[in-house]
């Protein structure tokens, strides 16, 4: 019979954490799109972190190993931000889409970095998103989209690039964070936010 | 008795325990749905716009409860436009499971066709390709629009029919029309044999083609090639910022044509890059600029306000608009596949979404001002011909509706081997 009992009660007292496990997963304040807080979203750092110097080697060059190509040195970057998180539940940050701007006009990338960070309610994080252009791509934006602006102020494409792969891992030339949308969710409640910011 | 109850009452444990596990991985089962687009390479001009309207457009549909109650998960990169880049965007695509993969470029997407084929991935692009409509042999290759040969056609048909009988010399002579695109790009050239027996069909002389890259800004050694044949009209293939260079050197230097434009080369940037050179300028149009006021594309307009905040609404076109037809036949097809019994969230089931999905699809309308949309088992052109419109007056006017299937019933249906419009 007290075998029993304790049988029961150990048996109970498994039913109790399932449910209860079930139960703690709800906060006790329900998101919505009207208790839903912004975020705070700051820029903590940005680095290089990876220098190979600036290079160009167009496609009829052989190279040592490997097959030929228009190919570019490579320009990682490095972005860290902290988002504080005001309100009463935890949200969860799932995407930053973003575009990097060089030299305040020159869109050279759009990306977009998708995740499931949670931040705690009352609470902020730090999260860090790498991108990179290369020589090559930003050469591309330069022909392309970027092409107006560059007749306009009567630059050249290669001492543009030159003076980006040396000047922006130096802090001299101008880079911004633009065109950002910040994707948080928090139960059935999905929120964006644009975000702007000039990096150096 | 005691010991059966409490057997009964630990299976009973068990069953709550194992329950609670698995019920909580298919609830957070998603459908994964890949993305391979340009915002930084030689079409990014147009690219970047229709990446940012997908995207949007998956959220949207995420917050109407996805497909029927699951959730797509999309996933997306920018390949720069560099075919090898987008071989290994989409094998990692596969890898992670996706079930339909949205592409972008004619170049990548043809390349990528016997894979997509060998690997049965349903591939939605914003290649309009008509090489890639025929289901015999690219059966997994899809899109909402009318196809470049089909919107060539239906440029020149319209010049044909509403321009020409204007000019000083209808009646006199022969219509002469020429083509600028850039030789050696796939998207470019796709169209360039339906437009030339478009042009034998309604009985133009053909001047020599011009070979415009998609990165030009100069075009003038072109355009003087162009003055001796005095071509009427001019076809130009390539996307807005190479074209707006053409169309401004043309007219600085005085060439006289007219020009009709396929889709990524008429956009709302056209004017605001070409300015008064833009004047005139007809185009092909497979759905609505961005916030005509059609259907859906309030849906279209509000989630770019509140999808890609960041982005200001002035800077979005009509690609963002093509991005949501791609996205709402992807929509429909797993709606349909999935109410069907298809397991949509698997590995391997792009067989099944295209049968009981895709191509199950008759007349279907997405609004945003696009055709009707129908696909079958033999046939992937989704539209039977295209509006096509001007840039007149500082806004965009409809110049005629064509449609190719019911003027030309007979060629429709044949391939290009017979002579007809089927196929390329």
């Amino acid at each position: 019979m007290k075998k029993s009992l304790i049988l029961l009660i150990a048996l109970l007292f498994g039913f109790g954490l399932v449910f209860s496990s079930c139960v703690t997963t709800d906060t006790p304040v329900k998101p919505n799109n009207s208790n839903f807080v912004a975020p705070k979203i700051e820029l903590a750092g940005f680095e290089v972190p990876q220098y190979d110097g600036y290079w160009y080697i167009a496609k009829t060059v052989k190279p040592t190993k490997g097959e030929a190509g228009d190919r570019g040195a490579f320009l990682p970057m490095t972005f860290t931000f902290k988002i504080t998180n005001p309100n009463v539940y935890p949200i969860n940050l799932e995407e930053i889409k973003y575009s990097v701007v060089f030299d305040k006009s020159f869109m050279v990338m759009t990306t977009s970095d998708q995740m499931s960070n949670w931040i705690p309610a009352g609470m902020a994080d730090e999260v860090k998103v790498t991108t990179l252009v290369t020589v090559r791509s930003a050469l591309a934006c330069l022909l392309v989209p970027g092409s107006v602006e560059m007749k306009k102020r009567g630059w050249e494409n290669w001492s543009t690039l030159e003076k980006w792969w040396k000047g922006i891992p130096e802090g001299t030339v101008p880079v911004t964070l633009a065109e950002c949308g910040f994707t948080f969710t928090a139960g059935d409640v999905t929120m964006v936010y644009p975000y702007r910011v000039d990096v150096q | 008795m005691k010991k059966s109850m409490f057997a009964r009452l630990g299976v009973l444990f068990l069953s709550v325990v194992l329950l609670a596990a698995f019920g909580t991985v298919a609830a957070a089962k998603d459908i994964r749905v890949g993305g391979i687009m340009d915002t930084t390479g030689a079409t990014s001009d147009v690219g970047k716009d229709y990446a940012i309207g997908m995207a949007d457009a998956f959220k949207y549909i995420n917050s109407q409860g996805g497909v029927n109650g699951k959730k797509i998960k999309y996933t997306w990169f920018d390949y720069g436009y560099r075919i090898p880049e987008a071989i290994t965007k989409y094998k990692m695509l596969k890898r992670i499971g996706a079930v339909a993969i949205m592409g972008w470029g004619t170049g990548d997407t043809e390349a990528l066709s016997p894979t997509v084929n060998k690997d049965k991935i349903p591939y939605v692009s914003a290649s309009y390709s008509a090489h890639l409509t025929n289901p015999a042999k690219t059966p997994y290759n899809l899109f909402f629009s009318s196809d470049y040969s089909t919107n060539a056609r239906c440029c020149l048909t319209a010049w044909f029919d509403k321009k020409w009988p204007n000019h000083p010399d209808f009646g006199k002579r022969k219509p002469r029309m020429a083509c600028c695109y850039q030789f050696s790009s796939p998207y470019c050239s796709a169209p360039i044999n339906a437009i030339k027996n478009q042009a034998k069909l309604l009985g133009f002389e053909i001047g020599p083609d011009q070979d415009v890259n998609l990165m030009a800004l100069d075009t003038k050694s072109q355009i003087m090639a162009l003055k001796a044949f005095k071509p009427d009209v001019v076809w130009h293939g390539n996307t807005v910022m190479s074209v707006a260079a053409t169309i401004r050197d043309a007219y600085a230097l005085g060439l006289g044509a007219a020009w009709i434009i396929d889709n990524w080369g008429f956009d709302e940037n056209l004017p605001r890059l070409a300015g008064e050179a833009a004047e005139g300028a007809m185009g092909a149009t497979p759905c609505a600029f961005f916030g005509q006021n059609v259907k859906n594309m309030d849906l279209v307009v509000t989630s770019a306000e509140k999808y890609s905040p960041g982005v200001p609404l002035g800077k979005r076109t009509i690609h963002t608009v093509q991005a949501w037809g791609d996205a709402l036949v992807l929509w429909e097809a797993l709606k349909r596949a999935d109410a069907a019994g298809v397991d949509i969230t698997k590995k391997g089931s792009g067989p099944a979404i295209m049968k009981k999905g895709f191509e199950t699809m008759r007349n279907f309308d997405i609004g945003l001002g696009a055709a009707p949309i129908s696909y079958t088992a033999t046939d992937h052109r989704p539209a039977t011909g295209c509006r096509v419109q001007e840039w007149k007056g500082g806004k965009f006017e409809v110049v005629e509706d064509v449609n190719l299937k019911k003027r030309w019933p007979d060629l429709w249906e044949k391939s290009e081997k017979e002579g007809g419009f089927f196929g390329y």
